[in-house]
């Protein structure tokens, strides 16, 4: 049935689907194999990700590699799937961060035979959000990852699980009706019952009708993202899930909500979102100084880290908002960079929650202490904090300075009150990296020296050296992902009617993101 | 003096001292700890002690000691060693010789302050005018240059001495320990008061070669002793007052935690942290690496057994060398005994309860708990997120 002849995506979204299915008939594999097969079935989807990517022409800016195929034709639910610019690299770095989560996994975790089914389920899923080239399936794989998603906290969480899972489920599911109605509504206003994705319908609607269905879409993405004030879901989730889904959650979950906004929002509703835009930075600004302010608060390690995420997600709505090719570029930048440092510091928190029993940043101390600490995860804790805080070298400084750089012209208030959050970023991590890494090793609370920590072990450590050689990496040669994107993001801010966008409201100049990257890289910003 | 005398810290500490018991608890582990370290110590003390009076003897007054720790033995082979850090950590050394100098007490540090001392720099300012012309040069314009160079150069020599002395006498418990002539804690407090009493009354001297005049830095009729002259200031510096064991603990002065009296500061190896950075260049983590380098085959398995292994080593072997240095305390403080423990007379068992409280007032802030026997460090469970 399926119409195109190399049907590489069809194999990457099988892949962990197929794994899923074959892990749970499985008879009596021990944790250990499980973890094994999982960890197989997600190289091999990795290999075809980076087999989609060799055949990828990133000088193309439309989706490629389109794959079709009729499903549920009366239900306008038609099986298509593509990739281009946007979507590939957050195909990639789902491949590596569900590795990465599947690599982190304890062996005791319980009920291994759901476990690590549910996981290929959730990577599966995603893949398919990012490669589905139809309103609906976008939706199927959307709601699909969030059962997974809800049943592993609510089984392999915390203390207060139960009461995070149920949280984050009723946040998601209001995000997804949200969704739903933005998508039928769209189909119904442009008669178009396949639900395609076509911008050159929905740019045709009256303006009160786009501005509906996109502010539909927009809270139901806001959610996902989360930006203020939908945010409070997240920290809970994060503190209560367990370390890999805390991995997949920052680094992948909340790029579909981002993903949504540059996709949906943007491109079929650019007039609108033109109208909407310097509202829409006013709320990133908002969300971004929200976010560092209340991570400044927090003892608790991973809900610092989720309300840094909810300050970093607004520096993509902020450039999404602009919508020059420049802001489009480091949005994407932003996610990737997000989702490797993000991804890079739940496992890092991870490590000492295992080693130390704690995450409290009132208990904690001296962790750097090269003999009875933990210097390795201190160390990376340092690099991630410092990427995160923007400097140079890293992911961080890139992926900011291209948003900040794209968006300043445009909405220059905005910019500037975001570029306060991220020097933020660094107040909160450095008060983390203090409190928790330097000093004394803590004492016992009367003054005898603590039991010894046990030694996190370079097994356990490596998939974090992993991510953060991708922190250095990324920020050293941001080249090889711009290539493979730019055609793409700049297509996003060019609608296909023609349509004004917000950077012909602002009627500034704005530089090709191209050059812009030539100069960072040329002269360090 | 604390309102109940016996909810003091220091009460079973005194009854310990003044009933001859042992500070540290008697258990088969100290003593394998203690025996060990006191081992590695000897040897590493040698190597110090031989750098030490090589430096007094033929690097005095040398404006540019670049190779004063090499002994004399310059070649590409041993510069490498030196460069790659194959060596001993003579660095460690120096600190507590400066820091001898700087916490000048006791009767080396009052000679080197005397009228008569001033003349041997004069003569050896002399002596340089007349063949160094840089020093004679710097001698005139700062006239306490030459004097403070030659009191540290002093000190440095004085200290060779006395780490030889300590070198020979923990070199020969070990040997006691292994003719089975040591089994216990008491043995070994026992062991160093005896050393220390026999050689408490060793001359110390120093007298250099200085373009072909022999010139006495501390001569003979100066009658310094080994116990009274320096081996009491340095404990006094090295392990109450303390500036090699630098490290990660810091003191407010505003919140009085340093004493008005700056002399009764203490941050000496007796209080010192037992978990220092290992920083490099942090002078504790240095002697622990020397003593690493010659760590007995059996306190080594041991250590290797227990908590993080080798990964945690040299704060193992910091922990079982307070503990040492606390047998040594014990052995100085029982030598200098003003009476006997058993004598009756009651004014004497009060001179010597004075002794005792003189010397336990000044460990009140050390590190005490290092006294308590306790069986190996236990690794924390592992959390199971």
């Amino acid at each position: 049935m399926i119409a195109a002849a190399p049907s590489i995506l069809s194999l990457v979204l099988l892949t962990p689907f197929l794994g899923a299915l074959g892990l749970t008939l499985l008879p009596g594999a021990s944790p250990v194999w499980l973890r094994r097969l999982s960890l197989a079935v997600l190289t091999a989807q990795l290999l075809l990700m980076v087999a989609v990517l060799f055949r990828f022409d990133p000088a193309r800016g439309q989706m490629q590699l389109l794959e079709q195929a009729s499903w549920l034709g009366a239900l306008g639910l038609d099986y298509r799937l593509g990739v281009d610019g946007l979507s590939l690299p957050l195909l990639l770095i789902n491949g590596i961060l569900s590795l990465v989560a599947v690599a982190i996994s304890p062996l005791t975790t319980p009920r291994p035979r759901s476990y690590f089914p549910l996981l290929l389920l959730i990577s599966g899923a995603v893949n398919g959000a990012f490669l589905a080239q139809n309103l609906l399936l976008f939706f199927l794989f959307y709601e699909l990852e969030l059962i997974p998603l809800w049943l592993l906290i609510a089984i392999w969480g915390g203390r207060r699980r139960a009461y995070a899972a149920t949280k984050f489920l009723i946040f998601t599911a209001v995000s997804g009706v949200l969704i739903l109605v933005g998508f039928l509504g769209l189909a119904l206003a442009t008669g178009s019952l396949d639900f395609s994705i076509n911008p050159v319908l929905s740019q045709q609607l009256g303006l009160g009708t786009q501005l509906l269905l996109m502010g539909a879409l927009l809270v139901g993405f806001g959610i996902k993202i989360p930006l203020f004030p939908f945010h409070s879901w997240l920290p809970d989730a994060h503190t209560e899930a367990s370390t890999p889904i805390s991995v997949l959650l920052a680094g992948v979950l909340l790029k579909l909500g981002t993903y949504g906004l540059l996709r949906f929002c943007l491109s079929l509703f650019p007039q609108a979102w033109g109208l909407l835009s310097p509202g829409l930075a006013g709320w990133a600004a908002v969300s971004v100084l929200f976010g560092s302010l209340a991570a400044i608060a927090q003892t608790d390690m991973k809900r610092m880290v989720a309300y840094s995420s909810v300050g970093h997600m607004g520096y993509v709505l902020l450039a999404a908002a602009a919508a020059t090719p420049v802001s489009l570029l480091g949005s994407l930048l932003q996610m990737l960079a997000h989702g490797l440092i993000s991804g890079l510091m739940f496992l890092l928190v991870g490590v000492i929650y295992q080693a130390t029993g704690t995450r409290d940043l009132t208990v904690l101390r001296g962790l750097l202490n090269p003999q009875r600490g933990l210097p390795l995860t201190g160390g990376l804790m340092i690099l991630a904090a410092m990427a995160s805080a923007g400097i140079p070298g890293m992911a961080g400084f890139v992926a900011e300075l291209m948003v900040f750089r794209g968006s300043l012209l445009t909405f220059p208030l905005a910019t500037l009150l975001s570029m306060v959050g991220s020097g933020l970023t660094a107040v909160y991590f450095l008060l983390l990296v203090n409190r928790a890494f330097f000093g004394r090793l803590a004492t016992e609370p009367d003054g005898k020296p603590p039991a010894l920590l046990p030694l996190a072990g370079l097994a356990r450590q490596a998939p974090a050296v992993v991510l953060a050689a991708g922190v250095v990496l990324v920020g050293l040669w941001p080249q090889g992902l711009t290539n493979l994107a730019v055609a793409s993001t700049s297509a996003l801010g060019q609608p296909a009617s023609g349509a004004f966008t917000a950077v012909a409201m602002a009627g500034a100049s704005q530089p090709a993101a191209s050059d812009v990257l030539q100069k960072v890289l040329v002269h360090g910003g | 003096m604390a309102a109940d005398p016996s909810s003091d810290p220091l009460s079973p500490l005194l009854q310990r001292l003044l009933s001859g018991v042992p500070l540290l608890a008697e258990s088969p582990t100290h003593v394998l700890e203690v025996v060990g370290v006191l081992e590695s110590y000897g040897e590493v003390l040698d190597a110090y002690s031989r750098n030490l009076i090589y430096q007094g003897e033929q690097q005095f007054l040398n404006p540019f000691p670049v190779f004063r720790f090499f002994n004399g033995e310059l070649n590409w082979e041993r510069l490498w060693r030196h460069l790659n850090h194959d060596r001993i950590n003579f660095e460690y050394a120096e600190y507590c010789q400066k820091a001898m100098l700087w916490h000048g007490t006791g009767g080396l540090d009052a000679f080197l302050e005397s009228g008569r001392f001033a003349g041997i720099c004069q003569q050896v300012a002399r002596l340089k005018r007349r063949h160094d012309p840089l020093l004679g040069l710097l001698s005139g314009l700062f006239p306490q240059f030459l004097p403070e160079l030659i009191r540290s150069a002093a000190t440095t020599h004085a200290l060779g001495q006395f780490w030889r002395v300590m070198s020979d006498l923990f070199l020969d418990l070990a040997l006691a320990h292994r003719e089975g002539r040591i089994t216990s804690i008491a043995d070994v407090v026992e062991f160093v008061k005896t050393g220390l009493v026999a050689a408490a009354g060793l001359p110390i001297r120093y007298a250099v070669q200085l373009h072909g005049a022999t010139v006495a830095i501390l001569p003979e009729d100066a009658q310094l002793t080994f116990l009274m002259d320096v081996a009491v200031p340095y404990v006094e510096a090295v392990f109450l007052r303390g500036m090699p064991f630098l490290g990660t603990l810091s003191f407010n002065a505003q919140a009085t935690q340093i004493p008005h009296d700056q002399g009764q500061f203490g941050y000496g190896a007796l209080f010192a942290d037992p978990l220092p950075t290992m920083g490099a260049g942090i002078p504790p983590s240095l002697l622990m690496q020397d003593m690493y380098r010659h760590l007995p085959a059996h306190l080594e398995a041991a250590y290797r057994s227990q908590g993080r292994g080798v990964v945690d080593i040299h704060v193992k072997i910091c922990m079982s060398f307070q503990k040492a240095m606390f047998c040594v305390t014990n052995g100085a403080i029982n030598g200098t005994m003003p009476h006997p423990l058993d004598d009756p007379d009651p004014r004497r068992q009060s001179a010597n309860r004075d002794h005792c409280m003189g010397w336990l007032e000044r460990l009140r802030q050390a590190q005490l708990t290092a006294l308590v026997a306790s069986g190996p460090e236990r690794i924390r469970t592992p959390g199971h997120h």
